[in-house]
């Protein structure tokens, strides 16, 4: 790897890990509404999965989940584990949509924001052994709009300057 | 935004409220809450009753105080985090659940439970 992607990609993981924690203070987007969260860390992943690609970005997603864990909310707490299920079925979800339909990076964003409550659904029901998470779901469902367009729109404003 | 994302939205936007409007139809039937404590029932409770009551069981971080009133439930204290279950407030149809994660409660409502015996 050269290194002015590898410095990048460290700086952008760091950013990445910083808007996670951050995004975890401020008390409106903390989760008041179970589950949904405005996903800030999301417009690091985009960008690297448009600037570099799929690799790259699976594994600044990944990294970014255990460096919160340690740092933050504790490695293989519960927190943990909903932050892994969701990131990989986003990261993985905005891949397949990146790669196989027409959707711009806001689309690709909004899918994201979807599959990453939906992963953590999965995670809660398993956890609990109980079917209830599900009914979160048309909450999730409609909060993954505004929230995805957002990050989506962010992500496009950032990508201009490193063209 | 292209075209094929205002399609996405529009078709996300239909199937969340489609959903949510079903959510919401709720049903005259009797309605019971269930409580489980890591994925066991651990109290059941009569919400056809309208007066206050309050029951307390055991959590996995400490008690969890749990009130009813007029067929809903609610969450009051627990021991967690971010307080998320008691912040909710009251639910009171089968399609709305409280989940406590740090506590491993769940508090459900089932509302079809006692349509066998009004048939009979």
């Amino acid at each position: 790897m050269e290194t002015r992607k590898f410095t990048r990609l460290s700086m952008l993981l760091a950013l990445s890990v910083v808007l996670n924690i951050v995004e975890n203070m401020v008390p409106l987007f903390n989760g008041t509404v179970p589950g949904v969260k405005l996903g800030l860390a999301n417009i690091v992943i985009l960008f690297v999965l448009y600037q570099y690609g799929f690799k790259e970005s699976l594994f600044i997603s990944l990294t970014r989940v255990f460096l919160v864990g340690i740092l933050h909310s504790g490695l293989f707490s519960i927190a943990f584990f909903l932050s892994l299920s969701g990131a990989i079925l986003s990261i993985i979800s905005m891949g397949l949509i990146k790669r196989f339909t027409k959707l711009s990076i806001v689309g690709v964003s909004i899918i994201g924001s979807l599959f990453h409550s939906l992963g953590q659904i999965i995670v809660v029901a398993i956890l609990l052994n109980s079917m209830s998470a599900f009914n979160y779901l048309p909450i999730i469902i409609l909060f993954a709009i505004p929230t995805g367009i957002l990050t989506g729109i962010m992500s496009k404003e950032l990508l201009k300057y490193f063209d | 935004m292209n075209k094929y994302d205002i399609i996405l939205t529009l078709i996300i936007l239909i199937i969340g409220i489609t959903i949510f409007c079903l959510f919401k139809i709720g049903n005259n039937n009797p309605k019971e809450a269930i409580v489980y404590y890591d994925g066991d029932i651990v109290l059941k409770i009569d919400l056809s009753d309208h007066e206050l009551r309050t029951y307390t069981i055991e959590g996995f971080n400490g008690d969890v105080v749990i009130e009813t009133i007029d067929g809903k439930i609610r969450v009051v204290e627990e021991e967690s985090p971010k307080h998320l279950c008691s912040i909710q407030g009251y639910i009171s149809t089968s399609y709305e659940s409280i989940i406590c994660l740090p506590n491993k409660v769940v508090v459900e409502i089932n509302d079809s439970i006692d349509v066998d015996t009004i048939v009979r």
